[in-house]
């Protein structure tokens, strides 16, 4: 009876919730309450102080070490606090591990109830238990992916993350090409399936094609048709294929992207089967599929604002069920751009279509927008009379003004197609870019890392592809731009102090620090630069980092531990963004985390992944030889 | 309180600590009577009972916690169990008590950090675990009482401890807080309503342990608004 709730406590907190019944008991045990008022100092050594504290009730910050070593103690207030401690998380665990020589000194921001631990039994439940001694030793991807599991695990049912495999996979039915069509109907009755993979012969040039029941019906309505026809003259190609071992979801954006009704799903040793859209869609039942089918459906812009919302609450839905935020970004993005794509067809005269390219760019086109922020988007033409470029001037504005309507605030900058600037010919564009090099202003290196991060979504690829190129030429003409370009990655102070602590603003009584200038940025935009300097054609950061690896510019564990330390900020970040929309923030671009509502665990991840940051500047620094042109 | 009724008053309190002391019966507890040693420290305890009447009912589990200054040293804490023939159905409502859970903690003999053991027996525990010191308490008056139930015909004293009382502590603080008016103010003074009013969480359970601990914060809580003001 007396020490249950004790036990129940520590079970709440992580690594803590790892340890058996016995194990909890005795720490539980051990486990005395003290009492703090409002501003009352506690202080953990290695002597007499040597507690680790748990946070029942209340709030506490702990306190840098400049200000807890000398007086003028009230001057210092929040810019000094090195992190904040809230209930269930602990405190004084540094110190008793050794992390740090000394004293931690922490103030009671509000007035607090403890459980306190003495050191000893702390130390000695940490050499009896490996998933403590585990938790404590581990760097941070391990603990990061720690995380994840526990949270995915939480989550099993979340299908999205199932593998191919898992799925309802149809007999394949695969024949050469000599098989005439009506063999092949036959193999298909026989095994149910309506589709089957088709050898082709060599003149074609691609190996295997397939047939689906549609094409059967396709050619019985023909005046043509023989049965005898070798079946392959039916077949479609190329195939589009997902391995059995992938994420279903990553099946669903094969599907979506290529607008196929089915996969050919593969194994290591060859083909195994189909996994149709009917049988998939019947998997996710529930949103992510709802809103592909619906913006395939919508008509109007009302249609378009209710999809939009329904891809707002998957989101949510998603981050609560651990999702790392790269993958939840890649299928919003994914959805959005449908959305965008199905959108401009609806607004793009028809005399023009062929001679225009859509393009999506800054973090849409870097497919790392999660909630829709802002809109950053251009049109390149070719080969338009005065008149068509009128034309298409005018319907570019409703365009954006319909955007804005279903939900993408326009962009600040009015970098929009409703901006003549931002919708010209190729060799506007052309010209754009030589002013950007040539007369090199703040505002040109914003656009044109804008720029450099585009995807076309509809039309032309080859209008985009020669102004990259020519963007290419020009980089490797003038070596000297990008160092000057890189320059802007260490603009900002990374918000950690010189003793591993976070630093923060003081916003009307909370401690924020800004996470997209001192964390995101940096690496993003230092992953712009080394990915230009090696002419890559990736634009999604983890994407970069990958092929960066690849290139052997990052080594290995360094390229896993930034693109670690980049999904956990932009997983605060949304967090935070989605905290600031439920509890009716007008602005939901908020970019400033409030350091007090994360906890323990996440503040330590987040000191941890800082660091990261700090140590990929060093290495642009050194990369880039950025001393020089400082 | 004027200084020459304070020193009548200890003098007062004195000779009555002499006159009990020497009807003690067993002089293993003349530890009871010393003066108050330790600064600082307190004993919460609380009783859970059969039922309401110190006369009949009888004690079935006792927890007593120390306080030292800000800290409640719940890792010390006493936790007794006494098994008591057929506890009456009403108080098993309040405390979940049963019978089959007395019997499963006699066999035995300790469970979780809680001792079995015969009414007399625990008592003793009880009076070694509080010494001379203070004691604390919500409605004292009856968990004392309970407990002199078992020590008077077996010490031929009740305890001599000084008492404080915490609903009196908070009924204090809050008149304090509250405008002097014409009308007495009307404080609750309901357990429930001091947690929430003083902010302290309330672990929900019902149990000796509970309720010591949280009657342990309120002290400390009231303590520090005294400091404070």
């Amino acid at each position: 009876m007396a020490i249950e709730q004790q036990q129940q406590f520590l079970q709440q907190i992580a690594p803590f919730n790892e340890l058996d019944d016995r194990a909890l008991g005795v720490l539980a045990q051990q486990l005395d309450v003290v009492y703090f008022p409002v501003n009352a100092r506690i202080t953990v050594d290695s002597g007499e102080n040597a507690f680790v504290y748990f946070v029942i009730k209340g709030h506490i910050a702990e306190l840098a070490d400049e200000v807890s070593a000398g007086p003028g103690v009230e001057r210092a207030q929040n810019q000094l606090w090195r992190a904040h401690y809230a209930v269930r998380s602990f405190l004084g665990e540094q110190v008793v591990l050794n992390r740090k020589l000394g004293a931690q000194h922490f103030s009671v921001q509000e007035e607090a109830i403890l459980y306190r631990l003495p050191a000893p039994a702390f130390t000695e439940a940490l050499h009896s238990y490996a998933a403590l001694k585990q938790f404590f030793e581990a760097s941070l991807v391990e603990r990061l992916n720690a995380m994840h599991a526990s949270a995915q695990m939480t989550a099993s049912t979340e299908i999205m993350m199932d593998t191919v495999c898992s799925a309802p996979i149809r007999a394949l039915v695969e024949v050469d090409a000599k098989c005439s069509l009506q063999e092949a109907a036959q193999k298909m009755v026989a095994l149910q399936s309506d589709a089957c993979v088709v050898q082709l012969p060599d003149e074609v040039g691609e190996r295997m094609g397939i047939v689906t029941s549609t094409d059967v019906l396709r050619a019985l309505a023909s005046t043509e048709f023989d049965q005898r026809m070798p079946v392959w003259k039916l077949a479609n190609w190329p195939l589009v294929s997902v391995h059995e071992f992938d994420y279903l979801f990553n099946a669903l954006l094969k599907i979506t992207r290529h607008r196929i009704d089915r996969l050919v799903v593969r194994s290591d040793d060859g083909l195994r089967g189909f996994l149709t859209q009917k049988d998939l869609m019947g998997l996710f039942a529930n949103q992510s599929g709802l809103a592909l089918l619906k913006i395939e459906q919508a008509g109007s812009v009302a249609d378009f604002k209710v999809v939009a919302q329904q891809i707002d609450e998957l989101v949510v839905n998603l981050h609560r069920k651990g999702i790392k935020t790269h993958y939840i970004a890649k299928l919003v993005n994914e959805l959005h751009r449908k959305l965008i794509e199905k959108l401009f067809e609806m607004w793009l005269p028809e005399n023009l279509q062929e001679r225009v390219a859509l393009l999506v760019m800054g973090s849409e086109g870097r497919s790392e927008q999660v909630l829709r922020t802002d809109q950053d988007n251009a049109l390149i033409f070719d080969g338009l009379s005065a008149a068509e470029v009128t034309q298409l001037q005018a319907s570019m504005q409703s365009f954006t003004a319909a955007l804005v309507e279903i939900g993408f605030p326009p962009c600040p900058g009015k970098i929009m197609v409703s901006n003549p600037r931002w919708c010209q010919s190729v060799e506007g564009f052309k010209a754009q870019l030589k002013t950007w090099f040539d007369r090199p202003t703040e505002e040109g290196f914003m656009h044109l890392a804008i720029f450099y991060d585009a995807q076309v979504v509809v039309g032309q690829q080859s209008y985009f592809e020669r102004l990259r190129q020519l963007l290419l030429s020009r980089l490797r003409d003038n070596p000297m731009f990008l160092r000057h370009f890189a320059k802007a990655a260490l603009q900002f102070d990374t918000p950690i102090g010189f003793f591993g602590g976070l630093k923060t603003d003081n916003q009307g009584g909370h401690a924020r620090l800004d996470l997209k200038k001192g964390a995101i940025f940096p690496i993003v935009h230092g992953v712009r630069c080394l990915a230009m300097e090696a002419e890559l054609t990736q634009t999604n950061t983890h994407w970069r980092i990958k092929a960066l690896m690849d290139e052997g510019v990052l080594t290995e564990a360094f390229g896993i531990e930034l693109g670690e330390a980049l999904n956990y900020f932009n997983a605060l970040r949304l967090e935070s963004m989605l905290y600031g929309q439920s509890h009716g923030d007008d602005i939901v671009v908020d970019n400033a985390l409030d350091v007090q509502r994360l906890s323990h665990l996440q503040q330590d991840l987040l000191k941890q992944a800082l660091s990261v940051v700090e140590r990929f500047k060093k290495l642009l620094q050194r990369h880039f030889k950025l001393h020089e042109v400082m | 309180m004027a200084l020459w009724l304070q020193r009548l008053t200890s003098a007062l309190a004195v000779w009555r600590k002499t006159r009990r002391l020497k009807r003690l019966r067993d002089p293993c507890y003349a530890f009871l009577f010393d003066a108050e040693q330790e600064p600082d420290t307190y004993i919460c305890f609380d009783c859970e009972t059969t039922g309401l009447n110190p006369k009949k009912d009888r004690i079935i589990s006792l927890s007593a916690i120390k306080i030292r200054g800000n800290e409640i040293l719940t890792s010390e804490a006493l936790n007794l169990l006494i098994p008591q023939p057929g506890i009456s159905a009403e108080s098993i409502v309040v405390h979940r008590i049963r019978n089959a859970d007395l019997q499963s903690a006699a066999q035995n003999g300790e469970v979780g950090g809680v001792q079995v053991l015969a009414e007399r027996e625990a008592i003793g525990r009880f009076l070694e675990f509080i010494g001379a010191n203070p004691l604390v308490g919500y409605y004292l008056e009856f968990d004392v009482a309970m407990v002199n139930q078992v020590v008077k015909p077996w010490l031929n004293v009740e305890l001599p401890n000084r008492r404080i009382e915490v609903s009196e502590l908070y009924y204090r603080q809050r008149l304090s807080e509250l405008e002097q008016g014409l009308a007495m103010p009307n404080i609750d003074l309901k357990f429930e309503t001091i947690l929430q009013r003083l902010q302290i969480p309330n672990i929900g359970q019902h149990d000796a342990f509970s309720d010591a601990l949280m009657t342990a914060l309120i002290f400390l809580k009231l303590q520090s608004l005294v400091k404070s003001s």
